[in-house]
């Protein structure tokens, strides 16, 4: 717990992870008002898609749980970091929690903004609202899949180490490669990152061979594997510097 | 039990030796000066001792346990390694902050030491903006945060203006008094000659020596120089013991013995000394000479 703790101080700390969270709603936020207010009540169709958002807030989670690993890479802080607890793997079983809980915590807020902007903005237009039961489960499905995406950004970080290196493999795993996957035969590729996370959010991109809970236990297996392979390799690492 | 121990302790890095088949025991209640040249494995030496890194062969040893085994690490253990350890963007409070949470230290102890290294009215703002000497006493900060009773320290002079380097020097005296430990490493055997008693010295990853200020002052082509009332007086009473004794102008330069022993002999022959110092020069040469290194050198 007291890991835990120290690791959320860390995050708050510095003004990137402010930042970095401060625009990424601030662009949700936009999204949801302008498109929902100025389009086409015909074009924005289903309301499900205006509320997974624009994918902004995912890369930013993305980036900063590849941070959340690397700055103490970076700036040499892993060695205090590790001298208070010179078993390793209890940091990076803080640093989880923190990817976790910033994910859940950019999740809420970012719910509260899109469904108070775009909902409202929807009905108060005509638009007609799915059913309750539906709509919670696409919140969900988005606030869950903020919470991993931060804890598979931490798994690139930890394996990677390297701060520009692990944004560009984590950022190149998650987005560019994704189409590749669609190229597969049968329904293999409905298990890599984009697919699953597709899944999670209900849509129906990805051609939807896995359910929304098991496309989000797909993507979880993904965070939580990379996450104890970057904790193996850093438990064996020198730091010598 | 000592302390701290490295036992047959060597590191390699692919074809390189950073330490080889290095041995020592540091004792507590007094500073102990890690010295070598630049490269000669001091950091590594530390680092291995701090569990940062794994010997390739041999062991380092914290109150007899390898160092990932302490109970309570911080309160074992305080370290001050590299002064760029920070990051720029936190401010010096939060990062002391960090640790103390992470260790379950109290709030207020964070204030204590910030008070203890003169950092109080800078604690608010960024790391960023810190100078050298102010980053130095920071890690000096982090270091004693837990109240350990062990510090390890690496170059913490450098960067410290003479009163931080006097204040630096106090500091550890008194925490050696208090009974801790404290290894503190230099390449310059000028800032640890007036705090270390002991010292620890290696070249290329090897022991040089093992030896006390005292012994090292007292051994070899070191002399000490001496102004006296009676400087024939103690010219003779020097002679019954197995000093050197030659004679410069108004002073004796005395060699195969400490400062204490010929102060101690003075006071028996109740002669009054009028300066009593060991020759720098000469010390500092024996050092380099054997460090076998230009770098050395001040």
């Amino acid at each position: 717990m007291s890991l835990l703790h120290s690791e959320w101080l860390k995050l708050w700390t510095t003004r990137t992870t402010w930042v970095m969270l401060g625009i990424a709603l601030l662009g949700e936020g936009l999204f949801a008002g302008l498109y929902v207010g100025l389009a086409p009540l015909s074009e924005i169709g289903d309301i499900d898609s205006v509320a997974t958002g624009t994918g902004l807030l995912l890369v930013m989670l993305l980036v900063l749980g590849v941070l959340i690993a690397t700055t103490e890479f970076r700036h040499g802080t892993a060695s205090s970091t590790f001298l208070v607890s010179p078993r390793r793997y209890p940091v990076l079983l803080g640093k989880l929690g923190v990817a976790v809980l910033v994910g859940l915590l950019a999740g809420v807020v970012y719910v509260a903004i899109n469904g108070g902007l775009a909902l409202s903005l929807f009905s108060s237009r005509g638009g007609v609202l799915p059913a309750t039961g539906d709509l919670v489960e696409v919140y969900a499905g988005v606030v869950i899949s903020y919470a991993l995406i931060c804890a598979f950004g931490l798994g690139v970080g930890a394996i990677v180490r390297n701060q520009v290196g692990a944004i560009i493999a984590a950022i190149a795993f998650f987005f560019v490669l994704s189409p590749l996957p669609e190229l597969l035969p049968g329904s293999l590729g409905d298990y890599f990152p984009a697919q699953a996370i597709g899944s999670l959010h209900g849509s129906s991109e990805g051609d939807g061979s896995l359910n929304q809970l098991s496309g989000g236990l797909v993507f979880a297996a993904w965070a939580f594997g990379l996450w104890a392979l970057g904790t193996l390799l850093i438990c064996r690492r020198d730091l010598s510097e | 039990m000592p302390e701290l121990e490295v036992r047959r302790l060597t590191k390699r890095y692919g074809g390189t030796v950073a330490v080889d088949d290095l041995s020592f025991a540091v004792e507590a209640g007094k500073v102990t000066g890690f010295l070598g040249p630049n490269g000669a494995g001091k950091t590594t030496t530390m680092r291995a001792l701090l569990g940062l890194l794994r010997p390739s062969s041999g062991e380092a040893l914290v109150e007899g346990r390898p160092p990932v085994a302490m109970a309570d690490p911080l309160r074992t253990i305080g370290a001050a390694l590299e002064a760029t350890a920070f990051h720029p963007g936190r401010s010096g409070r939060n990062h002391l902050r960090t640790l103390a949470v992470a260790a379950a230290i109290p709030g207020p102890r964070v204030e204590e030491v910030l008070e203890m290294v003169e950092l109080t009215g800078a604690a608010d703002r960024r790391v960023k903006g810190y100078s050298l000497g102010m980053r130095q006493r920071l890690a000096l900060a982090a270091a004693l945060l837990g109240e350990p009773r062990i510090l390890i320290l690496d170059e913490p002079a450098n960067g410290l203006d003479p009163q931080g380097m006097r204040w630096l020097r106090d500091l550890l005296r008194a925490q050696a008094a208090e009974g801790r430990t404290v290894l503190v490493s230099s390449h310059l055997l000028s800032e640890v000659s007036q705090t270390a008693e002991e010292l620890v010295m290696i070249r290329d990853g090897k022991l040089v020596a093992q030896t006390s200020l005292a012994e090292f002052t007292a051994g070899g082509g070191a002399q000490v120089r001496v102004r006296a009332a009676d400087l024939t007086g103690l010219a003779e009473a020097l002679g019954e013991t197995d000093a050197t004794v030659s004679r410069d102008g108004e002073a004796l330069l005395v060699g195969g013995l400490g400062a204490e022993r010929i102060g101690d002999l003075a006071l028996q022959r109740g002669i009054a000394l009028r300066e009593l110092a060991p020759e720098r020069q000469s010390l500092e040469e024996r050092f380099i000479e054997l460090m076998g290194d230009e770098e050395a050198a001040p």
